[in-house]
């Protein structure tokens, strides 16, 4: 049956009523009729409307959902590049920081423990030598002594400006961890970023109703996957380094 | 064993090169160079004068993996003692870079002690 026959067989009755209401001069039945005509069409064009609605309401959330996107792709994943690449940057000063400081400690203590030990070697050689009685021996005894006492005098002055400095190194040292407290924060907001970001595409996956397959990243164990991260490194990983060695020890190494 | 050993420490962070750098001067070997990936590391290599190689893996330009396949493969390099020393913790990836024949294998955060018995062991091992 053709759409035109469907729709003389639905409309029909109604258009021979209309013309009859028409013909009669009957306003009643003629208003009737329309009504009757009126109420057929309405599912069709509330379920048009509706589907009209939708499909505004569909584009309107695609737009807003899309200007956010342009947003974050143009102006917000530019600023966490460079806000990352500032942490990388402060880590990597806090680092040499700390090594600068470690290294200009090392050899003051050295200093410390080498002349320490040159003023035991002195004290012990003092207390070796031969015991001599008399008031000879008490003068020789002192002579002795003498070159001991400097070396003391010598000794302890260092020590005292040797320690105040590495004293003051140790604090440079502590102040120097406190990148831990901004980069924290910096990397904190671009997770807060990602976190949206990935709430944006999925929106944007829901509304054009695609079927988004999981994919890893292609990773190359040529050019390696980086440090282990817990949650997110798959397979089996070493957990330490006696897992390492075990390992090696398996392969005859 | 001879402390005056020449290494060659490759590492892309200029922070962990000094780290192991200041290592290797308290176990004392005092004689180290650097160089930030394989690329830079191979020329320093074949150009002579180095005993022991200190390698990270994950490196922009050359990895270590790499670097290590090409020391294998010169002919002058190939007995060169190497350490790989890296974050790098998979399973599969240990046992490729035994493969590729690396004579110790230590995974950051590392000790100063595991750095020392590993290249006590692999310095005694070549003796």
């Amino acid at each position: 049956m053709s759409n035109f026959q469907i729709l003389k067989l639905e409309y029909g009755a109604c258009v021979d009523a209309l013309s009859e209401a028409l013909r009669n001069g009957d306003e009643t039945a003629f208003f009737t009729a329309v009504d009757h005509i009126v109420r057929m069409r309405e599912p069709q064009t509330l379920t048009e409307i509706r589907k009209l609605t939708g499909d505004l309401q569909k584009a309107l959330e695609r737009f807003s959902i899309e200007s956010r996107l342009a947003d974050i792709a143009e102006n917000e994943i530019p600023d966490a590049r460079t806000r990352l690449t500032h942490v990388i940057k402060m880590t990597d000063e806090a680092a040499h920081r700390t090594l600068d400081l470690v290294e200009r400690s090392g050899p003051l203590a050295e200093r410390t423990a080498r002349e320490a030990a040159a003023l035991i070697d002195s004290l012990q050689t003092y207390r070796d030598r031969p015991a001599g009685g008399g008031f000879e021996g008490a003068v020789r005894s002192i002579d002795a002594f003498l070159p001991v006492v400097r070396a003391i005098e010598a000794f302890l002055p260092t020590v005292r400006t040797d320690s105040e400095q590495i004293r003051r190194n140790l604090a440079d040292v502590l102040l120097a961890q406190g990148y831990q407290d901004l980069t924290g924060q910096i990397i904190r907001s671009v997770i807060k970023l990602v976190g949206e970001l990935e709430e944006t595409l999925a929106s944007l996956t829901r509304l054009s109703g695609d079927v988004v397959e999981h994919t890893t990243l292609g990773e190359s164990p040529q050019t390696g996957h980086g440090p282990v991260v817990p949650g997110v490194t798959r397979g089996e990983v070493a957990t330490g380094q006696t897992d390492v060695d075990e390992l090696l020890s398996g392969l005859g190494m | 064993m001879s402390k005056d050993l020449k290494f060659l420490v490759v590492d892309d962070f200029s922070t962990m090169r000094r780290i192991i750098k200041n290592l290797l001067h308290d176990l004392g070997y005092p004689n180290v160079a650097e160089a930030d990936d394989g690329k830079t590391a191979l020329p320093m290599l074949q150009a002579g004068g180095y005993d022991f190689l200190i390698t990270d893996w994950n490196m922009p330009g050359m990895p270590g993996l790499e670097l290590i396949k090409a020391v294998r493969a010169d002919a002058k390099l190939a007995k060169m003692p190497v350490l790989m020393l890296t974050a790098e913790a998979k399973r599969e990836q240990i046992i490729e870079a035994a493969q590729a024949g690396v004579n110790g294998y230590v995974i950051k955060p590392f000790t100063a002690e595991t750095l020392k018995e590993k290249l006590d062991k692999i310095l005694g091992a070549g003796k």
